[in-house]
């Protein structure tokens, strides 16, 4: 009996406090709307934020705008800074070794369209008095009349073979040291002031690329030695003005039977005068004739996957006097001609180069014949360390007999 | 009218001059517009086969689209080339210099899951030939040779694919591969074609 009352007690107490709890957490009709109002303002300020806010989608399209924005949006004039710079140290047999900074060339590039470039090259040096020199290597306005015909005027980089025009650059070329003869004063010509027509055209499978130009031509230093004048170089390096009024007309043909070969032919022709003595008195010139000035050069590239092989032949020839002059009556000749190998190691940043030069010119301290020998290391394609060693042989004592270690690091942009 | 410009011109030497002059100022109209737009797989062969002439082979994604239209202009003028093959060159380049990142393989997304459009040794011959050669050798300094035993192809087929996809720079090569070989147009599944033909043709 007791029993039964306990259990029924207990059962009524549980039911009642169940209703009664029920009945506390139930909210009011009034609370319930304000919770509503309060979660609909929330939702539409999420849903301002949301419209405020970027997708994912359109995030990544942001950021690859980003990633592939130039400084400006691309209009008709384009601007463009490229170039190259070296330095390096050289220890020769003769002198003490010492760092150097080789050179910085920027080169600048203005483009209207499709039309029209304007090029040019400044080319700094730090010289061993600590000057710095200043050069305009080439300043050129290109015409692009049409898909095979460019009309370069100003003064340009010699066609004349190809070391000059396209392998001189110091991330490009594969040695620190130019090839005997190739550089400044050498066999080969640096440089002129005119008008040249460049391009390209197939002829069936084989293509071509050619260059024919007009210009001032160079200018001769005559030296005075064991009591008489003799030619002692000529100063091919693009004279803004041509004093004898002769021009030079000259180019050169390059023709790619296949792909990874290239044979070029080069020419030039015209006259050049005697204009100044090598440390003398220029003002004793008188009568001076403008002598007949020749060109040859022939050139050839090769490729075979990680191996280039390439040479270049240059022949310089200035006639005899043909008035009266008082500078020298002979003419000279200057030849030049190297050959090089390179082969970079398969998977590897590393590469073996060896290149041969013989240089003869009419004077016997400036003959030299050269073995190179360099390993470079590619840190990237444009930035490159070359470390070689030069077996020269010249006159016995003459700086062109002098070994040399040359390390240099070169860098293109 | 041009009769009686032709009469007025009556001397061998003027009428040389007015032909000189007409073509001159001609020429240039023909300059103001591409007379044709490049070609994406004219242009990778034509980069492979030129610009190694002189010097080594830059990456595409060394320069911006706007950077690489000066430099092709002045390559043109400086290796002779025609002014089609500028253009197909400077369409490979701004198509191919999408920067090459490091993704997890697992992450790569497929674009597109439809058949591929041509068969994969067509794919290969318009994109990779140019650098990866017609024998799988490498027809470049730095570019793997498909023939080599345990070489590159001996990698999961998904791995291959996703570097394809994404882009790879070989620890020792000149520069990397871009994404999809360059040619972004490329789906997958052309990819995967292309990889199938690829296994096929250089791994045994």
């Amino acid at each position: 009996m007791n029993i039964n009352r306990v259990a029924k007690t207990i059962v009524f107490a549980v039911v009642t406090s169940s209703f009664s709890t029920a009945a506390l957490a139930e909210p009011s009709v009034e609370e319930l709307a304000e919770r509503l109002e309060r979660m609909q303002q929330e939702m539409d300020q999420l849903k301002q934020q949301l419209k405020n806010s970027a997708t994912k989608d359109e995030v990544q399209v942001i950021k690859k705008d980003v990633a592939t924005a130039g400084e400006w949006l691309q209009p008709d004039t384009l601007i463009h800074m490229a170039g190259y710079a070296d330095v390096g140290y050289t220890d020769s047999e003769s002198e003490d070794g010492s760092f150097n900074v080789g050179t910085f060339a920027p080169i600048f590039h203005f483009q209207y369209r499709d039309l029209v470039m304007l090029e040019s090259e400044l080319e700094f040096e730090v010289g061993d008095d600590g000057e710095t020199e200043t050069n305009l290597e080439y300043l050129t306005i290109d015409w692009f009349i049409n898909d095979y015909m460019v009309l370069v005027g100003g003064k340009f980089l010699s066609p004349v073979g190809q070391f000059r025009q396209n392998l001189h650059p110091s991330w490009i070329n594969k040695l620190p040291s130019a090839p005997p003869g190739f550089g400044h004063d050498g066999a080969a010509p640096v440089s002129d002031v005119g008008f040249q027509l460049r391009g390209g055209f197939p002829i069936g499978a084989i293509r071509t690329n050619y260059a024919v130009y007009i210009s001032n031509g160079p200018e001769l230093i005559a030296e005075f030695e064991d009591g008489e004048f003799e030619l002692d170089g000529v100063e091919a390096e693009g004279f803004g003005s041509d004093g004898d009024g002769e021009k030079v007309v000259g180019g050169r043909l390059g023709i790619i039977p296949f792909s990874g070969f290239e044979l070029g032919l080069s020419a030039a022709s015209g006259k050049a005068t005697v204009t100044s003595i090598e440390d003398g008195d220029s003002s004793t010139l008188s009568d001076e004739g403008a002598r007949d000035y020749d060109v040859i050069g022939a050139d050839f590239s090769w490729h075979y996957k990680a191996f280039n092989l390439r040479g270049e032949y240059v022949e310089t020839e200035v006639g005899a006097d043909t008035g009266s002059g008082t500078a020298a009556s002979e003419g000279a000749t200057w030849e030049t001609w190297y050959t090089q190998g390179a082969y970079r190691f398969n998977q590897s940043n590393w590469e073996l180069v060896a290149r041969y030069t013989d240089f003869d010119s009419p004077h016997n301290s400036q003959d030299q014949q050269q073995w190179a020998i360099g390993t470079n290391y590619l840190f990237t394609n444009n930035f490159i360390g070359k470390l070689s060693y030069e077996f020269n042989d010249g006159q016995a004592g003459s700086d062109a007999d002098q070994d040399r270690f040359l390390f240099q690091m070169a860098y293109g942009f | 009218m041009n009769i009686l410009i032709w009469k007025s011109v009556s001397t061998l030497s003027k009428r040389t001059a007015l032909l000189l002059l007409t073509a001159l100022v001609i020429q240039p109209l023909y300059a103001l517009d591409y007379p044709e737009e490049g070609d994406f797989a004219q242009g990778t062969k034509a980069w492979s086969e030129n610009c190694a002439r002189c010097h080594n082979m830059r990456s595409p994604s060394d320069l911006r689209d706007d950077q690489w239209v000066t430099s092709v202009f002045h390559m043109r003028v400086r290796a002779g080339l025609t002014g089609q093959e500028a253009r197909d060159i400077l369409t490979f380049l701004q198509g191919s210099n999408a920067r090459v990142e490091n993704i997890d393989p697992g992450q790569v997304e497929s674009t597109t899951t439809d058949s591929a459009s041509i068969s994969g040794k067509q794919i290969y011959e318009s994109n990779c030939l140019a650098c990866h050669g017609a024998n799988g050798k490498g027809s470049i300094p730095g570019v793997p040779d498909f023939n080599e035993k345990n070489g590159r192809l001996s990698k999961s087929d998904s791995e291959l694919l996703s570097n394809i996809i994404t882009g790879i720079q070989s620890p020792g090569s000149s520069m990397p591969m871009p994404p999809r070989g360059g040619n972004s147009q490329l789906s997958d599944t052309d990819l995967n074609a292309a990889l199938k033909y690829i296994k096929a043709s250089f791994s045994e």
